[in-house]
Formats: structure tokens, C-alpha cells, sequence
């Protein structure tokens, strides 16, 4: 994504985001421990929802309302899996704030679920940035999260995930169906071998994205046999890449990968290239280069990109859905709407579990957390369980060429882990 | 060797470039002290007018006999002469009021230009890099070896024949003659019956002139451009410009190549995250130890 590009960026909003999370405290405690004071027997029409966090208008619209319609499609389709007496429902809410999404109001969203003790998990958000800033809280809460598309790999694995989970350390509310940044560079490294690449030559823009998508093509492209020629990052605000590619041409490399995206050197590097005479070596990088084409037009034929999820409109399991969207919404479905679906159907299942499993009493919120991670259910796309992490086990990736200056979809990657 | 040769002409094309632009920084210096670091961003200001004009024209691949020779003057004088009046524009707008005011005030708002041109810029054509034609034919000659494109002789041919036509013009007119006056000692140029705006005015156009100039032919080399480029790009130029000894004319000119050879090896030796470290590294140790510059003792010769 775009999105977990620019997010060193937005940092320092997702700070201040993250500071409320003591504020927040207080009465999240309380309201947990009125959720867990009532394990009475459910009376007839008892409401239990589903808080959906997203951008809902502005620029984000357009993607943040079929990811929506996904959820909503699959709240809808649970409820006949409900146990008597039992209502689920889905609540949508915006987190744009003047056309783009805010983490702070990502923050009030979730405060308002977190207050409305019928909100038993929620879906979103949409954006990294505002993940990053609603975790600590939810975390705080113990409300389980499911992010049906943020990649950032900081969010669920390393020093700064567990500064994000730091109030209560020991367990892990928030959990993602798309798999994350760096595991590009691993789908990526397969599919280089897989066309008998031998030799690499990696080159990124010193940016996080950029090297940890970097990092773990080396070391995966190592691993199964291949050669990393050498590792080169690129200056910030320079336009000549030309010595560089110098070098590289020097080395004979089967495949160039770039770690990073289109605008911080991605598309000059692969326009110039051509002028070293690098033009007929393939080369590649993670979703960060889906616009290639925008800069380096009918040169960026022999490169290649991962998408951090599957191409839903191709996969068969998710052909039922494809259908069911369309029948209800009367259009196609969006690029994280079968993400979004899937999120809910892990947020729904773990809900009657836990009703299932309290016999029939309204579960509590960290009742909902525990069936959460040990979820293993169908989705269309594709099967789910969590790591210890929150991240998805068997991750299903969508692999994408240029030909004529126009990408195309070459096929899913099944991660092996 | 072959790779050394490879980064070295691959040096002198860029240094070219960072040539053009120091000469426009350097005629500045020279006559009133400023450091105008708006100049980068008319530098990318010249690659768009280029584009433009191309895109007018109706060009948008590799061009040849009679078209190539008249779209590419076209394009050429255009940029030049529309980044010349960008430049003149600044100068009556943001220096020339403060020209008596404390050196701080026309740095600043010479930054506050700098910004109001890239932000102009990033609204204009996107905050994405665009494509530019690559109008000029590249077939490459061998020299020991290396390839040599014909891009790279003409970016450094035309940066030579600037430097000795500028020079020229400054030695051997009396506008040119003004000017170094206008430079030695602005009030005494003035009681002589100079005119001191119309003098700077000049200077402005012939150096943003010359930035227009390396706009287009970047664009050309590169085949794209993006709105920001002239941040780099100006200051490494200004590194160049002090580098050579700034105010001087070809001390600017030696400063480019230098530079742009230096980079090069800097990238193939250390890699490319240390290239900007070194360039950056070497104005310091100019700064500290030879402020005046390798040409720069050559006061007379100011501009």
C-alpha cells in the first residue's frame, strides 16, 4: 500500500493517537468489567454488534465503503448462525475527517464502541496510520480488532507492536486477514526462483517499507538458493541512478528487486535501466510499484509487484460471495471488500463461540479475544487462522507484470511459512 | 578500468547538468551577495516549460533531421527565455526591495520562493515524477570501451559553449562590462551612470536562463521530471558553485563536473546512500578550509 508507504510520515499523529490510550483507560476498564459482571442468560432479543471502523467519505470513500459493504454482507449472512434468541448487528463509522482518514477520530469510533456495551468486536480500520493509533486502546479495552487490510509489519511483530500493546503486555487484541509488508519480498523471492532467477542485485530506498520488504527478499531469495549480488540503497532527492545502475550492470544480475515505491526512485531506476542497457533484466518490487506504469510507461513491461492479499474476483472460493455482493449491492466488489468480509466472518464465528461456549450467556469481551486467536474457519478468501502475532498463517498473496505499459494479474502466491 | 571510464563520462553528464545550474547561483553571488535558492526549483521550472512546449508541439517520442532541430530550438529558447523571466520576477518581487535590508532578509525569502515554486509545481503536474519525451536521439559511440551516448556529449557540450559564450559576454560588452562594475562596487557602478536595476535585472536572465537551459536538457537525459528535483539537484549545484570558488565564472563551471564525477564515484565505490554524504561532506571541508573556493582567489573576475 500507498498508505503503509507514507505512514513514517503520519507517525507523528499516530502518537498523539496513541497517547489518549491512558486517558482511555479509565473508563474502558470500567465498562469491561460491567460486560463481564453480566454472564446472566441471554433474554429473547439480545443485541450483539459488530463496530466497523473505516473511511467512509472523502478520498478513501470510494474503497472504504466496499470494504464495508464487505463486512456488512457478512454480518448479514451470520445471523442465521446465531444462537436463539440472539441479534447481530453491524455498525458502521467514518473515520475521515475533512475527506481524509484521521487517526484521532479512528480513536473517538472506537471509544464510542468501547462505551456501547453491546459491541462485542470491531472490524477495521482501513489505514495503518489509524490502526496504529486505536491498537493501545483497544488493547486497554480488551475488545478484539480485526484489520481487514492494514500491512504495516509494526502494527503485530517487533519492539515498536509491543510498545502499541503496552497495557496489557501479555496478550494481543488485534488481529489482520491480510498478510503483511514485508511478506512481499518472501512471495516475491518464490516467484524469482520459480523463473529460475539465480542472481539478485537489491537496491531500496533506505525507507521502512522499503527495507523491510528488502530484508526479507534477501534473506528468503538466499535461502532457497538464489544469489544477492549485492545490496545498494538509494540517495533521497536525487534524480541519477544512472552510476548505480552502473554497477549493477557490472554485476550481470538476473533480476533487479527494489525495496520501496514508485515515487521515492522506483520508477526513475527502472526508467534508467534502459539507458545503461539494464532494459531486458527483470525486475521487481512489492505493491509499492503497482504505479509504475505512471512514470515509466511502456518500460515498465518486464517488471513485477505483489498485492498484499489474494485477487478475490479469481479465486473460486470466493466466487459465491463475488455473487452474493453483486446480488446485493448491484456492483462489483472492491479491492478489500472479501477482505472485510472475511474479517467479519472471523468476528461473527468468534462471537457464538463464545456464546456457545458460556452456554447461552452474553459473552465478555475477552471470552470473544480468546475465540478470536484460536479461530480456524473458511473464508473466501481462503483459510484463516492467526500466529501468536494476530497475523494470518497461510497467507495468500496476488502476484501482478506489466505488459504494454498496462499490469496484469499473473497469479495468487501461497506463502509458505 | 572499463568501469571506472563507465562512471566517469557517466560523472561529467551529470556534472554538466549541476554546471549549468552553479553558473546561475555563482552570477548571482557575484554581483549581490545573495545566495538565491530559489534557483533550483527554476531549475525543474525549465524542464516543465520544456515539456509543455513539447507537449504543444505535438512531440512526444524520438525526433529526427529538420523536427528535431527546430522542436528542440523551440523548446530550448522557450524554457530559457520563460525560466528568464521567472527569474527577472523573483528578483523584482522578493530581493530587490530588501537589497539594502540585512543579508538574513533575501535568504529567507528566497526559501519562501524556493517553496512557493515546488508547491506551484507539485499543483501543476502531480507529486509524482512525470515522463518527458526523450525527444534527442541516443546512439552511443565506443571510447576505450564505453558506451557514450550522443545525450551525453550534447548536455556537456552545451554546458561548455554556455560557460565560454557567458564569459565572453562578460569580458567583451559593455552590458558585461556593467556588470563586473555593477559587482566591484555597486555605488560607484551607480554614480558612473549605471543602471543598477537594469544590471541585476540582466543577471537574473542570463542566470535563470542558463537553469532553464539545464531543465530542458535533464529532462532529456533523465526523460522525466518531478516537481521537487531542483532541491537536490540546487544544492548540490551550490556545493559545486562554492566548491569552484563562488562568483566565479568558471570556477562554477570546474565545481560542476567535479561534483558530478565526484557523485558518481562516491555511488560505485561506497553506494548510493553515501553519495549525497560525500558531495555534502566536501562543501564542509571547502567551507572550513578553502572558503574562497579553488578559483575563488580570482576577486577581479567576479561577475
Amino acid at each position: 500500500m500507498r498508505i503503509s508507504a507514507a505512514l513514517a510520515i503520519v507517525l507523528l499523529s499516530a502518537c498523539s493517537g496513541a497517547n489518549n490510550a491512558s486517558t482511555s483507560k479509565n473508563t474502558t476498564t470500567t465498562t469491561t468489567t460491567a460486560v463481564t459482571a453480566a454472564p446472566s442468560p441471554a433474554p429473547p432479543g439480545q443485541v450483539v454488534k459488530i463496530g466497523i471502523d473505516l473511511p467512509l467519505s472523502g478520498g478513501d470513500a470510494s474503497v472504504g465503503i466496499s470494504t464495508e459493504q464487505g463486512a456488512l454482507l457478512a454480518i448479514d449472512q451470520a445471523q442465521k448462525n446465531m444462537p436463539r434468541g440472539y441479534t447481530l448487528q453491524g455498525e458502521g463509522l467514518d473515520d475521515s475527517v475533512q475527506g481524509v482518514h484521521n487517526p484521532e477520530q479512528g480513536v473517538s469510533n472506537v471509544r464510542s464502541f468501547i462505551s456501547d456495551a453491546a459491541v462485542l468486536a470491531v472490524v477495521g480500520p482501513y489505514n495503518s496510520n489509524v490502526a496504529r493509533a486505536e491498537i493501545p486502546v483497544t488493547n486497554a479495552a480488551g475488545l478484539a480488532q480485526i484489520g481487514p487490510s492494514v500491512v504495516a509489519d509494526n502494527l503485530t511483530i517487533g519492539p515498536e507492536a509491543a510498545q502499541l500493546r503496552r497495557t496489557n503486555p501479555s496478550w494481543n487484541t488485534f488481529f489482520r486477514v491480510c498478510t503483511t509488508d514485508s511478506r512481499q519480498g518472501a512471495a516475491l523471492a518464490q516467484f524469482a526462483r520459480s523463473l529460475g532467477f539465480k542472481r539478485a542485485y537489491i537496491i531500496d530506498d533506505n525507507e521502512t517499507y522499503g527495507l523491510d520488504l528488502a530484508d526479507r527478499f534477501e534473506k528468503d531469495f538466499t535461502n532457497d538458493g538464489g544469489t544477492v549480488l549485492a545490496r545498494d540503497h538509494l540517495a533521497k532527492n536525487t534524480q541519477d541512478f544512472k552510476s548505480l545502475l552502473l554497477k549493477v550492470l557490472a554485476a550481470k544480475p538476473d533480476v533487479v528487486f527494489f525495496g520501496g515505491v514508485t515515487s521515492t526512485g522506483g520508477g526513475l531506476l527502472r526508467k534508467q535501466m534502459f539507458s545503461v542497457g539494464l532494459g531486458k533484466t527483470a525486475y521487481m518490487g512489492g505493491d509499492g510499484l503497482a504505479d509504475l506504469a505512471t512514470v515509466a510507461a511502456a518500460q515498465a513491461d518486464g517488471s513485477y509487484y505483489t498485492l498484499a492479499a489474494p485477487n478475490a474476483m479469481k479465486l473460486s472460493a470466493a466466487q459465491a460471495f463475488v455473487k452474493a455482493y453483486r446480488a446485493k449491492y448491484n456492483a462489483d466488489i472492491g479491492p478489500y471488500s472479501a477482505n472485510a468480509y472475511a474479517a467479519a466472518q472471523v468476528a461473527a464465528s468468534a462471537v457464538v463461540r463464545a456464546i456457545r461456549s458460556g452456554h447461552g450467556t452474553v459473552p465478555s469481551r475477552t471470552a470473544v479475544v480468546a475465540n478470536v486467536a484460536s479461530t480456524k474457519l473458511e473464508t473466501p478468501i481462503g483459510p484463516i487462522s492467526f500466529d501468536k502475532y494476530g497475523d494470518v498463517t497461510n497467507p495468500v498473496l496476488s502476484l501482478y507484470g506489466f505488459k504494454n505499459g498496462q499490469s496484469y494479474f499473473i497469479r495468487q502466491i501461497q506463502l509458505k511459512l | 578500468m572499463h568501469e571506472f571510464l563507465a562512471q566517469l563520462f557517466n560523472g561529467i553528464a551529470l556534472g554538466g547538468i549541476y554546471a549549468l545550474i552553479a553558473l546561475g547561483y555563482t552570477m548571482v553571488y557575484g554581483i549581490i551577495g545573495l545566495i538565491n535558492f530559489a534557483h533550483g526549483d527554476v531549475y525543474t521550472l525549465g524542464s516543465f516549460f520544456a515539456l509543455t512546449i513539447l507537449t504543444a508541439l505535438g512531440v512526444s517520442g524520438e525526433l529526427h533531421g529538420v523536427a528535431l532541430v527546430v522542436d528542440v530550438a523551440i523548446a530550448l529558447i522557450g524554457a530559457a527565455l520563460l525560466c528568464g523571466i521567472v527569474g527577472v520576477l523573483i528578483e523584482r518581487l522578493a530581493y530587490r526591495r530588501l537589497r539594502n535590508a540585512p543579508r538574513l532578509a533575501p535568504l529567507i525569502t528566497a526559501i519562501g520562493i524556493s517553496f512557493i515554486l515546488e508547491n506551484v509545481m507539485q499543483i501543476w503536474k502531480g507529486p509524482a515524477p512525470v515522463p518527458f519525451p526523450a525527444v534527442v536521439p541516443n546512439p552511443s559511440v565506443m571510447i576505450a570501451g564505453v558506451a557514450v551516448g550522443a545525450q551525453q556529449f550534447l548536455l556537456v557540450g552545451l554546458a561548455v559553449v554556455m560557460m565560454v559564450a557567458l564569459q565572453l559576454f562578460i569580458h567583451n560588452t559593455r552590458l558585461g562590462r556593467a556588470m563586473r562594475a555593477t559587482a566591484e562596487d555597486r555605488d560607484a557602478a551607480q554614480l558612473m551612470g549605471i543602471n543598477i536595476n537594469k544590471t541585476i535585472m540582466l543577471t537574473f536572465l542570463i542566470g535563470s536562463a542558463l537553469a532553464g537551459v539545464a531543465g530542458f536538457v535533464s529532462g532529456v537525459y533523465y526523460q522525466s521530471t518531478w516537481f521537487f528535483n531542483g532541491f537536490g539537484a540546487g544544492l548540490k549545484a551550490f556545493t559545486a558553485a562554492v566548491l569552484g570558488g563562488i562568483g566565479n565564472i568558471a570556477g562554477a563551471m570546474l565545481g560542476g563536473f567535479l561534483i558530478g564525477i565526484i557523485e558518481s564515484f562516491a555511488t560505485w565505490k561506497f553506494g548510493g546512500q553515501w553519495s549525497n554524504v560525500t558531495v555534502f561532506a566536501i562543501l564542509i571541508l571547502v567551507l572550513v578550509f578553502r572558503p574562497s573556493g579553488l578559483l575563488g582567489e580570482a576577486v577581479y573576475e567576479r561577475a
